[in-house]
């Protein structure tokens, strides 16, 4: 017997996923827009939002016109929880998302005397990132992540920064900041359909005058 | 001449020649904003394969080769890193050949004083 119905569908974790990305999309368009009404410079807040890509950070390897940061959102792993789960069709998901801020550094010169070293501006851009996108995704706004009913519980588990796997001597300077970012789901799978063996129908009626006060329907199916 | 003495001597032939050999014309900027136009061996690439160790790398991959002589003949100390973000970097600025002028900083600096030779590894600068 094989499965009856086409597999047509997204999985929780890829709806999540996605959801993360256009939440930080959207909220870091809102957030120039914000910074441009208070007259603040809006690439402040600028982050160029990416999903599922293995080296995003290529783009500031040869063009160096746009330094804003860059985030890139992946699906690390996800573990099931038998105790809160069934054998047949609901299993309870914690899949982390690693959140990955790429900021890019350029060493400049300062007219006011000395320099601005690449290295510290690019820890600093990765760190100006990693603040927006924290604050969005654990903002009491997305405390669902609008997805009230399908997310249980976000949390953000872990940060770490780190240099991205590159050749220490290269003219550009990068590093990179993990946000280890947890969401708890449903991950739903095909079903037979259900047929009914048998229809159970209780009707409560008031003995006085006849009225139906209450009625119920069980369907007892396989 | 010790075969030592001939080797830095064969610098100005090897490193230095612009007209039929690999020279390349380098300038060279001090902390104390002193310039000269020196001719060495100037890299700039972008290469899947580390040569050296075998490793992939990605990224652009900067470096200069110039005599130790001819940097103290024009009135230089030996290039070095600068962390202090108070003073100026050593930069040099050298074309690619297409005519398409770059700016770097010395990242690393790396001398060869058995043979006269310094390699100064690159980072971009925005001057």
């Amino acid at each position: 017997m094989t499965i009856a119905a086409l597999i047509d569908k997204q999985d929780t974790f890829e709806i999540v996923r996605d959801q993360i990305g256009a939440i930080l999309a959207l909220e870091v368009a809102s957030q120039m827009a914000l910074a441009t009404a208070a007259v603040r410079d809006p690439d402040d807040w600028k982050l160029r939002v990416f999903s599922e890509r293995s080296n995003p950070w290529e783009q500031f390897l040869n063009d160096q016109s746009d330094g804003s940061p860059i985030v890139n959102v992946w699906v690390d792993n996800s573990n099931f929880d038998p105790k809160v789960s069934t054998v047949v069709e609901r299993q309870k998901s914690e899949t982390v998302y690693n959140v990955d801020c790429y900021g890019y550094g350029q060493s400049a010169d300062n007219p006011a005397g000395g320099h601005t070293p690449g290295d510290r501006e690019a820890a600093f851009e990765a760190h100006r990132a990693l603040r927006l996108v924290r604050n969005i995704l654990m903002a009491a706004e997305y405390t669902y992540l609008g997805l009230r009913g399908v997310v249980f519980r976000r949390w953000t588990q872990a940060i770490t920064v780190f240099q991205p796997q590159q050749d220490a001597s290269q003219v550009q300077q990068i590093v990179g900041a993990r946000l280890v970012f947890r969401v708890e789901f449903n991950e739903f799978s095909p079903q037979i359909p259900l047929e009914t063996l048998e229809l159970l129908s209780a009707d409560v009626n008031r003995t006085e005058d006849g009225q139906l006060i209450a009625e119920a329907d069980y369907d007892y199916t396989i | 001449m010790s075969l030592r003495q001939l080797a830095e001597a064969d610098l100005g032939a090897v490193l230095e020649d612009g007209a039929t050999g690999f020279g390349w014309p380098i300038t060279v900027t001090s902390p104390a904003e002193m310039s000269a136009l020196l001719t060495g061996f100037s890299d700039d690439i972008s290469q899947i394969i580390d040569p050296d160790t075998g490793q992939i790398v990605s990224g652009r991959l900067a470096s200069i080769a110039l005599r130790i002589s001819s940097l103290t003949a024009a009135g230089f100390e030996l290039p070095q890193g600068i962390a202090d973000a108070a003073q100026k970097p050593w930069l040099v600025t050298f074309d690619d050949i297409n005519g398409n002028s770059f700016t770097f900083k010395v990242m690393q600096s790396n001398p060869d004083r058995a043979l006269g030779i310094v390699t100064c590894i690159l980072e971009l600068y925005r001057p």
